[in-house]
């Protein structure tokens, strides 16, 4: 290494120094610089398909639990008996917050759109219980024991009908009728008042399984 | 001298670098034995964050696959969605439509730029300059804006689907777009002014674990690691898929302009100038994208014709392969994933032997590894 | 000077006359040591401050803001977290080692204060060995840092102290090299000397900075070494966190750990005000001359020019360090051997050979001789 080098070795040094502290001062003197936004005071608009959580519109969910089967974790629960009008009632619509992991799959696949993300994204919780969404508040048993007595109201309103109307047909083809439904009813309740939202989701799960 | 150094036996250190240490890149341990400061050996020791991937493919169907390929390689989040999607639907012969190829394409890009600039600044921060991984982390958040503007979420996207995208651009997004690269453009030289060509960082990079070109192809390194030994191997360029052929770019290769070729500084080179070639890629994407739908027809319960399938996409961090078997059933038969970080760590004994203690962070940096893809 | 204080106090207050002279002496010698220490202290933890403000500004951010207004009492909090919290001390350490430790790093960067030329009057001991001194207390500081490196029992800590001994030797004789041009123009060891002879000619162009080129360029050479003494960015090898985790004081928790930072900004202020003061003229400020002032406007006026310069110059080794990479150990250790000692030798020798050429003049001296 010559004198030459030596001297453009410092040469070089130096000057490269001087190009990047002349940027970084710049950053430093210019406030138009500073991009931080102060978190909790300040905060920045989500965008309109910003996947926040997850929120059911029960009124409009249809129990149809094509978000139960899409869902890759396995992340929500859902219960529902067939109410008196033949349609899905919902008995408990749990989503797991712990371990969803907002890809947005159920809200694709959500035939109503009851399912959407909202923009919240706030929620920290000592508690894994406490990150569980839980949509319909009231105990899933008392609606299924709901559903089942109106159902069991209609089924004998029918059946009287159906008495009335054909009164020589025999009354132990009848009695088979009405059984079905209460015994499901009665079987499904104690899981659930335990408090075990899986079961039902599990139970529930059954048909889409078949399929595959 | 000699008989002095004889007279007083030294003993190699055992060192265990990791799995917390601040310039793993995650949990990433690699067993070091040194003389004093000189590295006898480094052997990485990888399986920390194992995960099942492959596994987990096989029972979930192949839609439901979707958001797992986000946490495959969560900087480039967005190209193992694609490639993804690429697969399966080089499988079941599905045919997409252009302007959700187009789509493809930008994202992708500009996802590339992301997960560079994260390599750009994490391995700046690594030779002990902080203030460029803020710059860089500045940068990427302005593209995080756009993705969430796109499909809603910053990191873990799950936009590509089989068959084309999620959901079509949001209004106003190619302008966007084009402001971020008018934003971004002038950067590139800036980060080059700032650090790239300092004296110190070329002297930490310079001829430090330089790979042959040799080598690079014998250890199956891919991705700018390989062009970093110059060998100009882009599957962009040579094996084209989606819309790659449309546009004009150079594929960027090590010169060893400051030291030997294919050395840390060649490596981390390439990285920045393809940032550049992925604004000119997504500048022409942004002229050219058709009209038109974004998602073929693909049957909600989607069950591919049986038979495998063996797809490589060009990935930030290089070629990313999945090998998919179908049996014509929902799910996978069998799923493998060809993780371009795992291939690289192959040739991280070799190339460190004789280094020191703070060439190891270099050539770790300069790989650019993401330890959820090695570990999978 | 003590004693002189000691008797003048005496005369002025009749009731002392009973009290033995050495408890005076005593006295006034613990009050000036506190006062000294909790400038030293109060300084450090704006410099912590100071640092992060500069490093967020810099990085685009805002740096600390909630405690206080704009964050000014960050310090506060950090210190009183620190104090808080659990002391750690390894199960396998050298307990006495690694408890004496910081105490080390901290005496011998704190007993540097005690030369510091702060003003015309406002000197704690104004030691005829001044810079001498300086340079034997804060070699104090690499024995604490090796022992600390040793007792932790930890190899990364290891490392950290093995490359800070190995540095911070190297570096010492730069430092006193590139410091010798000062001593040689002044004819004296003593910092107040020093800033004494650096006066006149509209308080700047007197400056040694200016003196003749060789002396402009010893004092970068010495800014740098000073940089590697002090183990900042781009010469932080010892604490290298992105290698050895955080090097010597990487077992260090709670109050221990902040002797080890306090240490280090009390370092930052030692070297930059011996750059000061050997260089940079310390009080001496064009067209006021603080001599000539009152006694106490002359001191405060002569502190504050002092305390600008340097922290000034303080606050650019925060910019550098939030700027540059960092070094090798083996670059480092180029650095010093191939560049610096070699370099502030020919300074040394260049600044004898001129002040025996012209007879101990500057080039400023010169040009005002021929006006006149």
């Amino acid at each position: 290494m010559g004198l030459k080098d030596y001297l453009y070795d410092i040469w070089e040094a130096v000057a490269t120094t001087a190009k990047g502290m002349r940027i970084t001062a710049r950053y430093g003197v210019d406030p138009r610089e500073t991009i931080t936004l102060q978190y909790p005071e300040e905060r920045w608009e989500p965008s309109e398909r910003f996947r926040g959580f997850l929120y059911n519109d029960i009124k409009t969910c249809t129990s149809c639990t094509m978000c139960v089967r899409v869902c890759p974790v396995d992340c929500i629960s859902l219960e529902s008996v067939r109410g008196a009008d033949k349609k899905m009632v919902l008995a408990s619509y749990d989503i797991d917050l712990g371990r969803c992991m907002y890809c947005g799959l159920c809200v694709e696949v959500c035939p109503p759109k009851s399912l959407k993300h909202t923009s919240g994204y706030e929620k920290a919780s000592v508690d894994r219980g406490e990150l569980i969404l839980h949509f319909i508040h009231e105990d899933a048993g008392e609606i299924k024991a709901r559903v089942a007595k109106q159902v069991a109201e209609a089924a004998a309103k029918a059946e009287a009908e159906k008495a009335k109307a054909e009164s020589e047909k025999p009354e132990a083809e009848m009695a088979k009728d009405g059984d079905p439904d209460s015994r499901a009813a009665q079987k499904d309740a104690p899981p659930l008042a335990g408090g075990n939202p899986e079961g039902g989701g599990a139970a529930e799960k059954k048909p889409g399984e078949e399929k595959e | 001298m000699k008989a002095r150094a004889e007279a007083l036996p030294t003993q190699e250190m055992l060192i265990n670098m990791g799995p917390q240490h601040p310039s793993t890149h995650g949990v990433l341990r690699v067993i070091l034995r040194t003389d004093g400061e000189v590295v006898v050996n480094a052997r990485p020791d990888v399986g920390y964050l194992h995960r099942a991937l492959e596994k987990i493919g096989e029972r979930v169907t192949y839609a439901q696959y979707m958001p797992f390929t986000d946490r495959l390689d969560y900087l480039a989040a967005m190209n193992c969605n694609a490639a993804w999607a690429w697969t399966v639907e080089k499988l079941a012969g599905i045919e997409v439509p252009e302007r959700a190829e187009y789509i493809r394409v930008i994202v992708c890009e500009l996802n590339r730029i992301a997960s560079h600039l994260i390599a750009f600044g994490s391995f700046t921060a690594d030779m002990g300059a902080f203030t460029p991984f803020l710059y860089a982390i500045r940068e990427r958040e302005r593209i995080n804006d756009l993705f969430e503007d796109i499909c809603g979420n910053r990191l873990t996207y799950n936009y590509v689907r089989i068959g084309g995208v999620s959901a079509d651009l949001p209004d106003r997004f190619l302008e966007k777009t084009k402001e971020f690269l008018d934003y971004f453009a002038p950067k590139v030289p800036e980060y080059n002014n700032l650090i790239s060509y300092n004296k110190i960082f070329v002297h930490r990079l310079a001829n430090v674990a330089a790979v042959t070109p040799e080598d690079a192809v014998g250890y199956g390194l891919t991705g700018p690691n390989l062009r970093g030994s110059g060998v100009p191997f882009d599957l962009r360029k040579n094996e084209p898929y989606s819309v790659y052929p449309e546009f004009d770019f150079d594929v960027c290769v090590g010169t060893g302009e400051r030291g030997t070729l294919g050395d840390c500084f060649d490596r981390y080179m390439v990285r920045i100038n393809e940032m550049k070639e992925s604004v000119r890629i997504v500048r022409q994407a942004i002229e050219q994208i058709p009209e038109g739908p974004v998602m073929a027809k693909v049957p909600r319960m989607f069950k591919p014709p049986v038979g495998e399938v063996y797809f490589r996409a060009e990935n930030p961090r290089g070629e990313t392969g999945i090998y998919l078997i179908s049996d014509g059933t929902v799910n996978p038969y069998r799923l493998k994933i060809r993780a371009p970080s795992f291939v690289t760590m192959g040739i991280f004994e070799k190339i460190t032997k004789g280094l020191m203690i703070a060439d190891v962070v270099a050539v770790i940096g300069s790989f650019d590894i993401i330890l959820p893809e090695i570990d999978r | 000077m003590m004693e002189s204080l000691a008797i003048s106090l005496v005369n002025a207050v009749p009731v002392l006359s009973g009290v033995p002279l050495w408890t005076i002496t005593l006295l006034i010698m613990v009050m000036v040591a506190a006062v000294v220490l909790t400038f030293a202290l109060t300084y450090s933890g704006l410099a912590t401050y100071v640092e992060r403000k500069v490093a967020g500004d810099i990085q685009a951010r805002v740096g600390p803001n909630r405690v206080g207004p704009v964050g000014i009492l960050q310090f506060l909090a950090d210190g009183i977290k620190l104090l808080l919290k659990e002391d750690i001390i390894p199960a396998k350490a050298d307990r006495f080692l690694f408890v004496l430790a910081p105490y080390l790093v901290f005496v011998g960067s704190f007993a540097a204060f005690v030369v510091v030329p702060f003003g015309v009057g406002l000197i704690a001991s104004d030691l005829n060995i001044g810079i001498y001194y300086v340079m034997a207390i804060t070699s104090l500081v690499v024995v604490g840092v090796m022992l600390a490196g040793w007792s932790s029992n930890n190899k990364w800590a290891l490392l950290g102290g093995m490359r800070a001994a190995a540095q911070i030797v190297s570096y010492e004789i730069p430092v006193g090299m590139a410091l010798l041009p000062a001593v040689l123009i002044a004819g004296s060891l003593s910092l107040q000397d020093i800033v004494r002879s650096q006066g006149g000619l509209f308080g700047i162009f007197g400056w040694n900075l200016f003196h003749n080129p060789f002396t402009f360029l010893s004092f970068f050479l010495y800014y740098v070494a000073a940089l590697a003494e002090t183990n900042r960015t781009p010469f932080d090898i010892p604490e290298a966190e992105s290698e050895l985790v955080s090097g010597y004081h990487v077992e260090y928790s709670g109050i221990r750990f902040a002797f080890f930072f306090l240490a280090e900004y009390g370092d930052m202020f030692v070297v930059s005000a011996l750059a000061t003061a050997c260089f940079l003229g310390g009080w001496h400020v064009p067209f006021l001359d603080a001599e000539a002032l009152p006694a106490l406007w002359g001191n405060l006026f002569s502190l504050g020019v002092f305390l600008g310069k340097t922290l000034s110059l303080v606050v650019l080794m925060m910019w550098i360090r939030w700027t540059l990479p960092r070094l090798r150990v083996d670059q480092l250790m180029r650095v010093a051997w191939k560049y610096l000692v070699p370099l502030t030798f020919f300074n040394l020798l260049g600044v004898s050979l001129w002040l025996l050429l012209f007879h101990g003049k500057g080039i400023p001296q010169m040009i005002a001789s021929l006006f006149g």
